[in-house]
């Protein structure tokens, strides 16, 4: 007690010293409070999937770890499957189980490892003790950017082996197989080849843990080719725990070697098969040895086989049947005899990453492609997709002006979309769109007419679809007489202009423009990159497997932005490093590069917002990850690109190298940064950035928009879908003043009370992602210095006269808090029965007007004024609805006065039993006024029945009920039939009360005498005012 | 003068307050002498908390009876109906059929996940946690509800979920300026929501005869809000037992 009064009086006095002292702090996590973001998937397509892992004894349970959502762990057999790992890098090489405490003790390592042209990055390796509730970080592995592998001694937990991959575009002296004996304390690198060659897979045998397998690969990704292959590719074993290591390639071709997948058939451990990469492509594909490594035959080189081993290498054996084989690949093989023959798996979406088998039925499979979780059920024949794995990676977004507004984005693997961002009863799966085909990149509204331009990689397609009519119209730009090669980025870029509607932009090494919508174009810039030629041959990338997939093309237009504040203003960056600006429309253009400051050359300019605040204001991002180097960049420029100031700040972490940024239309100084470790946020123009950590991931964050109409904050993730935070304006006002104060309440644009009565369903949603609406309600947003934990704190809301409409829930943290009020009051009182009226739930809702919230804390009162509107596309005129609103409450007091009446009935009831019981010489007339009013009350309530199937013919007040909920719920003018049932409801309440005025009159008189005169007391009646304000 | 030294005092104990209370055990036992103290705690015998539930414009009436013994029941009130939402009384674990409003018992799994658990969680799972065989560790320090809390872990008996033992951990976090719990984390283990965390929080504390309570508990995201707690409140057996379906049927020829 005493502490707690000390820990009291001193809380009184922190805030003055705080305001006395220092200024608070406009960063950290308390800033947003319970701003929180939503997710909306999609998820009927999913996303990409680096590794599955089964546990080794409970077959409920299995996880996935993805290659830019984190780790997700299913309790249900891959029914469903729930996020683990939403506090760390979200780009997963690896998951891993102890084998002694599979439930608790977790290893992830992260960084995905099938190092296509898109992947992102890891951040280290890390161990959980409790099932993957917490997670540490185990030292030494910050800079290993994708972990490959991790093998446990099934004997001595302690022991575990890694397999660090390493950097994809750069040397690295952290790759190769380390090895910790103390439980992942103290770690020894005991395989290392080179700094640009890792360790893929690293293997134990099933029988003896002395013995291990690691496969080294040689290989490095530029932005502009990539090379698997070299002299130090290699397959090692050792027989002595990793002290010593063999290269094992008896009968392997000579040469370089790329990627090689190896594995140990877990019921015979004599048995490997590893698929190799080589010189001679007769000699790629599956090889197996019989005699643990010692000697090896080569026995297919299917396509299946041999397809992209950067992209696909991994071998899975049936765990109870070493003749049963899988390999992953472009749609995934099977054998059954032993590795001669494979036929491919069952349809599922394209490129199978990962295979497992159940642990006890080899009939049920598991796979991870670029397209989710498959689950099979007849070994690999049929496979059905995991429906509820919201891991979509979108490398754009944009938004529309419909209400609600669609998102429109383009996937990995997955074509293009959009969806509503709110929809009757959540987003769901059937909500989505498709509007492309192939890889998906930019998809952008026409800004007045339904069509929407989406594209396809390298901008083989760039299509116009007709949303209204259902047509499709190929309109990329096609080279002419005397143009020389065009040069599209992977992700080409699109835009549409503020100011012209049927104008559209696209860039290759020049800015197209076109002003009927694609038909025709027009180049209107010179070539705009660096044109380095030693950059433009992807014809041999690939290294000894070619892979010319136009993913790595370079020296292109990477951004292309229109001034909102003036046509002729575009500004152009390049995947090359250029940053190049016209003020006339295209005619003259300066390559303001050189101005830049503290950027490397040729760093890749991934995005330029042109600001609303200045014609000659933009804000440039540039990603240099693709040449190591992982640092965030961000410059303002106030003028037109002369000079440039960086807004980058310490609090962003080291490897968040940037993708987007998008500024807020009202406040300058308020930035939203989308970078590969997540979301940050500036108030301060850039001085102070904060980590945006409400149900919101660190991961990679590849564009942000702001919607105009609703200030909501949209972003696309490569990994996690679209993720909105909604209402972002609170951010606008938070100042020095506003963090001082103990309390403040946001101003906040008057709502409108939306009219939306359609049907949501809910088929599926046992095991479908359903992504969360907006809530379509006022939002009171304020914000507290200190999280309210002693003494009362309230709220509602009243009208101005002070009469109390509803009760809310007021949040109490620090920092900004969200209160949802749906427009309603409270709901009235019914007239107890013997079931429930459910016409009783309707709580009417208030009238358009202003409301007062009054928030008490403690002693002290805070006041704030909101405003509602009526829906502008409401059904009704003012009249009509003056009329619904008066109805409503004559039926909500009439209700009311039922339940009223049934109550007296009850109370005189009761007294008449009581006489009954004790009074011999009442009983008569007693037993005459009960069964007269319970006569009356089995007319007014329902006395029998259930809820249910055996519920009873309903009575005046279901009817009565009914109607009231009817008309309190309508968006629409109050119907005929509806008065003409209001009349007979009427009707038979005055009849009602006439009756029981007569019973009171009669048999009441009676009962009543007779307690007079015996002295006893009449029945304790409350006022009608005290009952309706009973609970 | 005397101003002076209380605030050089206050400030000192805050500035002090998180540095000293570096333990699990210190953290638990700062929060009963600060909530009471520890022996008040354990002294006490049950509770009765009377609240209210805000939905669509209803105010449900709740009254939750919580017993030392383990005897616990949650009544909820709508139009005038009262329903036993959940009822326990040592032996046998109950709820009322929303459809037929008649008690119907809880599956053998839950009710001895319910027996185990039921006496060591009053007056609160940390209260003797060692004697319970419960295990707590200090996690560090974290940011919740804005603020910062230490965060401890329990690890409570392991219960039955569908056929399968599973472990009972759950993450409490005690404002470090006061050290009281302002919010809890669990995994749930059952149902469609299984897998995934749910958190409550704690405010509004407020003193019953000495005893600190919170009078604000929000429940993955829905609040009761108390508005009177009673201390070793009067209680009768027939309040936490199954009632017999042959006494239901008598009361409604009544």
């Amino acid at each position: 007690m005493k502490h707690l009064l000390v820990a009291l009086i001193a809380a009184a006095v922190l805030p003055i010293t705080a305001l006395a002292q220092e200024e608070v702090s406009l960063k950290g996590k308390e800033l947003f409070g319970d701003m929180r973001a939503r997710h909306i998937g999609p998820a009927l397509m999913s996303g990409r999937i680096n590794d599955l892992e089964m546990h080794p004894t409970n077959s409920r349970i299995l996880y996935a770890g993805t290659a830019g959502g984190g780790v997700w762990k299913s309790n249900d057999g891959g029914a469903t499957f729930s996020p683990i790992f939403d506090d760390h890098a979200q780009s997963i090489g690896v998951v891993a189980l102890d084998p002694a405490n599979p439930d608790q003790n977790i290893w992830v390592g992260t960084g995905e490892t099938w190092t296509r042209n898109s992947v992102s990055i890891g951040d280290g390796l890390y161990h959980s003790t409790d099932g993957g509730n917490n997670w540490t970080e185990i030292e030494g592995f910050e800079k290993s950017e994708r972990i490959a592998s991790i093998a446990i001694n099934p004997s001595n937990t302690s022991e575990v082996y890694v397999g660090v991959l390493g950097a994809l575009w750069g040397d690295s002296e952290d790759r190769g197989v380390y090895k910790t004996s103390d439980g992942g304390k103290t770690w020894d690198k005991i395989l290392y080849v080179g700094p640009s060659t890792g360790a893929a897979d690293v293997i134990m045998d099933p029988e003896n843990p002395n013995v291990l397998y690691a496969s080294m690969w040689q290989f490095r990704r530029t932005g502009w080719g990539f090379n698997s292959g070299g002299e130090n590719s290699a397959l090692y074993k050792s027989t002595d725990a990793g002290q010593t290591w063999n290269k094992i390639h008896n009968g392997f071709p000579k040469g370089e070697l790329g990627r090689i997948a190896v594995a140990v058939a877990p019921s015979d451990n004599n048995i490997l098969y590893a698929v190799l990469e080589t010189e001679d492509k007769s000699k790629n594909g599956l090889w197996k040895s019989t005699n643990a490594g010692q000697s090896w035959e080569h026995l297919n080189n299917d396509f299946g086989l041999t397809v992209r081993p950067f992209y696909f290498s991994r071998v899975t054996i049936d765990p109870r049947n070493p003749d049963i084989v899988v390999k992953g690949g472009l749609n995934g093989s099977i054998s059954r005899d032993g590795g001669k023959t494979f036929k491919s798996l069952g349809q599922m979406h394209s490129d199978i990453h990962d295979i497992t088998f159940h642990i006890n039925d080899s009939d049920v499979m598991y796979a991870g492609t670029d397209g989710g979780v498959y689950r099979s059920w007849n070994g690999g024949t049929t496979f059905e997709i995991v429906e509820n794995l919201p891991l979509s990676q979108f490398y754009h977004i944009s938004v529309d002006d419909a209400e609600p507004y669609n998102v429109y984005g383009g996937l990995q693997d997955n074509g293009s979309w959009w969806g509503p961002s709110s929809s009757p009863g959540g987003v769901e799966a059937r909500d989505w769109n498709s509007v492309g085909a192939g890889d998906g990149f930019r998809v952008l509204k026409h800004p007045t007419k339904n069509i929407i331009y989406s594209e396809m990689q390298g901008a083989e397609n760039v299509w116009r679809y007709d949303v209204d009519k259902n047509r499709t119209k190929t309109i990329q730009p096609l080279p002419k007489k005397g143009d020389p090669e065009l040069r599209f980025n992977w992700n080409a870029p699109m835009a549409v202009s503020h100011h012209v509607p049927d104008r559209f932009y696209m860039g290759s090494q020049f800015v197209h423009r076109s002003d009927d919508m694609g038909d025709s174009w027009e180049i209107i810039s010179p070539d705009l990159t660096t044109n380095d030629a030693s950059k433009q041959d992807q014809s041999k990338s690939g290294g000894l497997s070619v892979d010319n997939s136009g993913a790595e093309n370079h020296t292109t237009i990477f951004t292309i932005a229109e001034s909102p504040l003036d046509k002729d203003i575009l500004w152009v960056g390049t995947d090359d490093g250029n940053v190049q600006v016209t003020t006339n429309g295209g005619k003259t253009w300066t390559n303001v590069t050189e101005n830049l400051k503290g950027i490397p050359d040729n760093t890749w300019v991934y995005h330029i917002e042109a600001s609303v605040h200045g014609k000659g204001t933009a804000y440039a991002v540039f990603d240099g990850h693709t040449m190591g180097d992982m640092q965030p960049y961000a410059l303002k420029t106030t003028d037109y690109g002369k000079t440039w100031t960086n807004i980058i700040s310490d609090d962003i972490q080291k490897n968040a190298f940037v993708r987007n940024i998008q500024e807020d239309y009202e406040n300058e100084d308020l930035l939203f940064l989308g970078t590969e470790m997540g979301l940050y946020v500036t108030i301060d123009g850039g001085s102070n950035w904060s980590h945006f950590t409400n149900n919101m991931p660190p991961v990679a964050v590849h564009f942000v928009d702001l919607h105009k109409g609703t200030n909501d904050l949209v972003m696309g993730t490569h990994g996690r879908g679209v993720i909105i935070i909604d209402d972002i304006s609170p951010l606008r006002e938070l100042d020095q003043e506003i963090l001082k104060k103990d309390v403040h309440f946001f101003e906040t644009q008057p709502f409108v009370m939306a009219e939306e009565s359609g049907f949501g369903t809910s088929f599926g949603n046992e095991t479908q992602f359903v992504g969360g609406n907006k809530p379509n309600t006022a939002r009171i947003v304020y914000y507290l210095q200190k999280r309210h934990t002693f003494g009362k704190m309230t709220m509602e809301v009243q009208d101005m006269e002070g009469n109390k409409i509803a009760t809310l829930s007021p949040g109490k943290s620090k920092g900004i808090n969200v209160v949802n009020w749906s427009y309603n009051t409270k709901v009235p009182k019914m007239a107890e029965g013997k079931t429930l009226s459910f016409g009783g739930f309707t709580a009417p809702r208030v009238a358009a007007g202003k409301y007062k919230i009054v928030m008490t804390k403690g002693k002290d009162t805070y006041e704030h004024v909101v405003e509602l509107k009526y829906d502008e596309s409401a059904l009704t005129t003012l009249a009509e609805r003056k009329k619904q609103e008066e109805l409503t409450q004559t039926l909500f007091n009439m209700v009311e006065e039922l339940a009223y009446m049934v109550y007296e009935i009850g109370e005189t009831q009761d007294k008449a039993n009581e006489v009954i019981e004790n009074h011999p010489k009442g009983k008569k007339q007693a037993e005459k006024l009960y069964t007269a009013l319970e006569n009356l009350r089995a007319e007014l309530v329902i006395t029998t029945g259930d809820n249910y199937v055996a519920a009873a013919e309903p009575e005046l007040r279901e009817r009565m009920g009914e109607l009231y909920s009817n008309v309190a719920g309508s968006y629409d003018q109050v119907s005929g039939a509806q008065l003409q049932n209001f009349e007979l409801i009427s009707q038979e309440f005055e009849d009602a009360k006439k009756r029981y005025a007569s019973i009171m009159d009669k048999e009441g008189k009676k009962f009543m005498n007779f307690l007079e005169k015996n002295n006893l007391e009449k029945p304790s009646i409350e006022s009608k005012e005290e009952f309706l304000a009973d609970d | 003068m005397k101003t002076i030294k209380t605030l050089l005092i206050a400030v000192l104990v805050l500035a002090c307050a998180p540095l000293t209370a570096q333990t699990a055990d210190e953290i638990i036992a700062n929060y009963f002498e600060n909530t009471g103290g520890k022996d008040a705690w354990g002294e006490l015998d049950g509770v009765h908390i009377a609240g209210s539930v805000s939905a669509q414009g209803m105010e449900i009436p709740v009254d939750v009876y919580q017993m030392k013994d383990g005897r616990q029941m949650v009544k909820i009130s709508l139009q005038g109906q009262e329903m036993t939402q959940m009822a326990f009384d040592g032996e046998t674990m109950w709820t009322t059929n929303f459809m037929t409003m008649e008690a119907e018992k809880s599956d053998t799994e839950m009710t001895n996940n319910m027996k185990q658990q039921a006496t060591k969680d009053f007056p609160s799972p940390f209260f003797n946690y060692k004697d319970k065989g419960y295990q707590v560790e200090l996690m560090g320090t974290e940011t919740m509800e804005g603020t910062e809390t230490f965060k401890l872990k329990l690890v409570q008996d392991p219960i039955m979920v569908d056929g399968k033992e599973e472990q009972n951990i759950s993450y409490h976090y005690f404002d470090t300026e006061n050290f009281v719990p302002i919010a809890s984390e669990s995994e749930i283990k059952a149902g469609p929501m299984k897998g995934q965390m749910s958190k409550n929080t704690m405010s509004d504390y407020q003193e019953v005869n000495g005893l600190y309570f919170p009078f604000d508990m929000g429940m993955s995201g829905q609040n009761i809000i108390i508005k009177e707690i009673t201390l070793n409140p009067e209680v009768t057996p027939a309040m936490f037992a199954f009632p017999e379906k042959a006494a239901t049927m008598d009361e409604d020829k009544n």
